[in-house]
């Protein structure tokens, strides 16, 4: 089996210590560069893609190798047997899951369109696995895995995208828009692209204002990451040497449009070296990949190491969303990825290479997952839409309808009593 | 009780809730040992240390994102911008990531973007805008505009108080040009009540910040010709207090509202609108807009001032008024 070579991250080591995680605001030694890129795949594909005149049309065609065997799992460094039958779960209960929403949204009953991770399981899941509960989590719109992993539940996504009265945002937004500030910590996502980092990095900036490293992991596409806003929000986590967790997901397609007309660097990882941290590059469909990645970043993090930035690659395996039937994608990559199926080849791993599950172990597994989400559909079916007058009052916390507290600890401050309130008026713009 | 200058009232109110709460702090760019642009937060570094005064990247989402997320976390960060002008760059941010929070998915988001706006200081189109009405249009947000010391003080300490995303808007021209008395201890003013500036019968003007004055200079030359005009302040633009404007209303009948935005979409529409609503029967003529023109704030002196509402042009139009 080929080995990617063993290198550590060339990154920054930080000089805080102990319980000074509030002075790691600077990375301690920058001044060697890092321009190594770690990459744990097994086979690096490489494609081009591009617009070809064909008659009266424009098409995209695909040129490179795509008839390569598929690659093992590759075995994980920190993932125990119980832990990758653990995430193969949740992988099952991702596609499954929205497996059913399709089916919700062809009977009518799914308000709006359905967006959908297939062939992107192992990313969200083994992703979100890394965290610690108290951590926090910013999920972009195929990441409805990763929100299961943090502990909603299949019908709080089926209710989302039905506008049930008992969805998580109670109507009042879709799909995998919501959060929870107070259990789960997660990061409810907006359409817009990119602006979960910068605010993924305030939080890890709230927790060491706090005395805590902690680590916080937020996503961006091949599409996304062209948004000032990535750069700006990675640019201010690496400064502030603050414990971001970036998915790089590069399932090759922004809507309609290609990452070879996103991006002209090699593999969006390199992007890393611009910012002054780690990068990796994991293949997203390998989930012992993605959480080896995910873990050891989440590592640094805790040590107060600062960001780091993986790239996950892969492919988008439907259209953007339900209403898009992907029809310019090349049939070929279709073909190519589909061999590649993170659950397939993770399904195999354990019960045929490792043996870690019997084929009946497997299908009691896949059984449970049916179940649950048999019960999740009726429930969520069943489940009444708001109130109308629910749509009034709420866009302002009032009355006491939270308290809010500092999360880990009241912060603890010294102050400086020789420095004191100044009234003199120095010189200043714009008198 | 100190003599303070809008700007001071201003660092002293931060200052104050600073030490009081440990989980306020400061973000923004050039704050720490610089003391900011304007040097509002002038010696806070050195008395709270570089961990609760940060100076950030040139980067408005960045800032405005980052402080969200110390705010999920149970912080009350308070984000400074250079100029109100750059706000634009953290639009995305703070209508859509900000303000909505709560409204989607019930998370407060207790924080304050505070910064210099408004013109007569020969700032140019970049330097001297306006921006308020972009958020008071936008649900989930607070929008404060103080006309006094004693207001910037007690606004700004209600502001880092208040459990939702509180927009800010200083005016750099009375930054150091307005004085007076500011208690030294804990005070606050309220949001979303505003102020009789001055008692009237005659007229109402309403108005707020920098206008204000340009209000009571008109007022003091109007009362030598017996006429007294009410001045009502309305410190903030949302939530606009509905019942000062209908008081007012009722009791002079004439109004002219008066901003330094530009007219179109400017907060008077909305009051105009408030006033149909709340007291139509009582208004004795038509309600007059006093604003600046609809292009953006030019530079050069003579065009600023013609740009710009004055005190002559109060003058001129509250006499019309009277007569009508």
């Amino acid at each position: 089996m080929p080995m990617a070579k063993k290198t550590k991250p060339k990154a920054s080591r930080s000089q805080a210590k102990g319980s000074a995680a509030r002075q790691s605001a600077r990375p301690g030694s920058a001044h060697q560069r890092a321009y190594t890129i770690l990459d744990y795949r097994l086979e690096k594909p490489r494609f081009d893609l591009r617009q070809v005149k064909d008659g009266d049309t424009v098409r995209y065609e695909v040129s490179g190798k795509l008839s390569g065997p598929v690659p093992p799992i590759r075995d994980s460094k920190y993932l125990n047997k119980q832990q990758c039958i653990e995430i193969y779960r949740w992988m099952l209960l991702n596609r499954k899951m929205e497996a059913v929403l399709e089916n919700l949204y062809k009977q009518g009953k799914v308000v709006g369109g359905v967006y959908f991770g297939l062939g992107q399981e192992a990313c969200s899941c083994a992703s979100a696995f890394a965290l610690k509960p108290e951590e926090w989590l910013g999920p972009l719109i195929r990441n409805q895995g990763s929100l299961l992993v943090r502990g909603f539940s299949a019908r709080d996504v089926m209710m989302q995208y039905m506008a049930k009265a008992g969805s998580p945002t109670k109507g009042r937004d879709a799909s995998s828009h919501f959060g929870d500030i107070h259990k789960r910590n997660v990061v409810a996502p907006i359409s817009t692209l990119g602006d979960l980092i910068p605010v993924l990095a305030g939080v890890a900036l709230g927790a060491r204002l706090q005395e805590k490293n902690i680590a916080v992991m937020t996503y961006i596409g091949d599409g996304g990451q062209s948004t000032g806003v990535t750069y700006e929000g990675l640019n201010f986590a690496a400064v502030q040497n603050l414990g971001l967790v970036l998915f790089v997901e590069n399932n090759l397609w922004g809507y309609s449009t290609p990452a070879d007309m996103q991006f002209r660097v090699k593999d969006l990882a390199e992007r890393a070296i611009a910012y002054g941290i780690p990068g990796i590059i994991v293949d997203g469909t390998d989930a012992c990949q993605v959480y080896d990645a995910a873990h050891e970043a989440c590592e640094r993090a805790r040590r107060g190491e600062g960001p780091t930035l993986i790239e996950a690659k892969m492919m988008r395996m439907k259209g953007h969303a339900i209403h898009d039937a992907a029809e310019y994608v090349p049939k070929p990559l279709f073909e190519y990825w589909k061999k590649r199926d993170p659950i397939v080849r993770f399904e195999d791993y354990l019960v045929r290479v490792k043996k870690w599950l019997t084929s009946e172990e497997n299908e009691k597994i896949v059984a449970g997952v049916d179940a649950e989400l048999d019960a999740d559909r009726e429930f969520a079916v069943a489940s009444p839409m708001p109130e109308a007058e629910t749509a009034a009052g709420g866009a302002y916390c009032e009355g006491g309808c939270h308290e809010i507290e500092p999360k880990y600890a009241m912060p603890k401050f010294g102050t400086s009593k020789a420095a004191r309130l100044k009234r003199s008026e120095a010189a200043v713009h714009l008198k | 009780m100190p003599n303070l200058t809008y700007l001071e009232a201003i660092r002293q109110g931060i200052w104050e809730e600073m030490e009081r709460d440990p989980t306020v702090f400061c973000i923004g760019e050039d704050i720490g040992i610089y003391g900011g642009a304007f040097k509002v937060t002038d010696g806070f570094i050195d008395h709270f240390g570089p961990e609760r005064v940060i100076d950030t990247p040139i980067a408005e989402s960045a800032i405005v994102g980052a402080a969200f997320g110390a705010a999920l976390t149970g912080m009350r960060p308070v984000a400074e911008f250079q100029f109100m002008d750059f706000i634009g760059c953290a639009f995305n941010q703070i209508t859509n990531m900000v303000a909505k929070a709560h409204y989607r998915w019930g998370a407060p988001a207790p924080l304050v973007i505070r910064g210099p706006s408004g013109g007569n200081v020969h700032g140019g189109p970049f330097h001297s805008q306006n921006p308020e009405m972009y958020f008071v249009h936008t649900p989930g947000l607070k929008v404060v505009c103080p006309a006094t010391a004693y207001d910037a003080k007690g606004l700004i300490k209600a502001a880092i108080r208040d459990n939702n995303p509180v927009i800010f808007f200083e005016h750099k021209y009375l930054y150091r040009r307005i004085k007076e008395d500011v208690p030294a201890d804990d005070y606050i003013v309220p949001l979303g009540k505003a102020r009789i500036a001055r008692e009237g019968r005659d007229l109402s003007i309403i108005t707020y910040a920098a206008m204000v004055h340009v209000a009571l200079e008109a007022a003091e030359l109007l009362s030598k010709e017996g006429m007294e005009l009410e001045i009502l302040d309305l410190r903030t633009l949302s939530p606009l207090d509905r019942k000062a404007i209908a008081e007012t209303v009722r009791k002079t009948n004439k109004v002219i509202v008066l901003h330094e935005d530009v007219r179109t979409g400017g907060i008077a529409g909305e009051v105009g609108a408030i006033i149909h609503e709340e007291a139509f029967d009582s208004l004795d003529g038509p309600i007059v807009r006093l604003t600046a023109l609809d292009t953006p704030v030019p530079f050069s002196p003579p065009q600023e001032e013609y740009f710009l509402p004055k005190v002559s042009d109060v003058v001129r139009e509250a006499r019309k008024l009277m007569a009508y």
